[in-house]
């Protein structure tokens, strides 16, 4: 096997490239497969024996959510590979996941509180899960803040790299906290393997919205990462082309 | 319809949670345009630097 595709992946004008080609891409299918769900989930799918029509707000809690810990993972992941292989592209792109996964950590957050409140009888407990979510809010928005505290981009890189790679352990942590704990709130009700414990037809506008949101979430971090990719490049010849076209 | 947006007496939760859901959507889009309209700007102004200097 050749490791030609992960070499170019280092090259700053050819992730450029490949960047702006993905995007409307991964932003036409992420926005139509989002419309899709939260309509099936808003008006198709059938109200809750128990939750009544309050259960729709899993259409976007759960989504969210599961958009904090993915978007943490790909920010370690690629913190990580930044850090041994010194690639800047891949500092790069965990710089680009920060913002976007801190933005939809609040928004689970801010959904979970009102999910809460009618079905616990309040916004916020200080439950295993709940204190978790929040601790992977402050991880990001501590990531964010180290990397603008530094004026040097190679050191804001190498610094919030470690703080991405450590953190990294409270993101099953966060998905486990459920299972380890007794906690208010309820377990998965998808699982990967075996047998979800949701009737389908409630199932299928969550797993499209779910696909959706990820969807959309990698054209944003790709629209974020040509802007991180030209800012690192000082006056290379291919800015220029860039540009251009 | 009125039915519908009553959401069986959940509205005051239901509509807020979307409502948030969007708004981060939305902003996130626009957050992301400007950062690298911006990213552009700069770029193009290098250049012009490293014309003139050359």
């Amino acid at each position: 096997m050749t490791w030609t595709w992960f070499h170019r992946l280092g090259s700053p004008p050819y992730v450029y490239r490949l960047a702006r080609r993905l995007t409307p891409w991964f932003g036409w299918i992420g926005g139509l497969l989002l419309v899709a769900g939260l309509f099936d989930g808003l008006v198709l799918a059938p109200a809750d024996y128990q939750q009544g029509d309050g259960f729709r707000m899993m259409y976007v809690h759960v989504p969210t959510a599961w958009l904090s810990m993915m978007l943490y993972t790909y920010m370690a992941v690629a913190a990580a590979i930044g850090l041994v292989w010194r690639i800047k592209v891949a500092h790069a792109l965990a710089a680009s996941c920060a913002p976007v996964g801190a933005s939809f950590t609040a928004v689970a957050l801010v959904t979970g509180m009102l999910f809460g409140k009618p079905m616990w009888g309040t916004y916020w407990v200080w439950d295993p899960r709940l204190t978790f979510e929040l601790l992977l809010l402050f991880l990001y928005l501590g990531y964010m803040g180290l990397r603008a505290s530094f004026d040097d981009t190679q050191r804001a890189d190498r610094a919030s790299a470690v703080l991405a790679v450590v953190g990294v352990v409270n993101v099953p942590i966060v998905h486990y906290s459920v299972v380890w704990w007794n906690s208010l709130h309820q377990g998965s009700s998808v699982t990967l393997f075996g047998k979800s414990a949701i009737y389908p037809t409630m199932l299928a506008p969550l797993l499209i919205s779910m696909l959706g949101f990820t969807c959309y979430c990698v054209a944003i971090v790709l629209v974020r990462l040509r802007a991180e990719v030209l800012r690192r490049e000082r006056a290379a010849s291919w800015i220029q082309e860039a540009l251009t076209a | 319809m009125i039915q519908f947006l009553r959401m069986g007496g959940y509205a005051r939760y239901v509509w807020p949670a979307y409502g948030v859901t969007l708004l981060a959507v939305v902003l996130n889009i626009y957050w992301a345009r400007a950062l690298l309209a911006r990213s552009r700007t700069d770029a193009r102004r290098r250049l012009a630097m490293l014309g003139e200097t050359q």
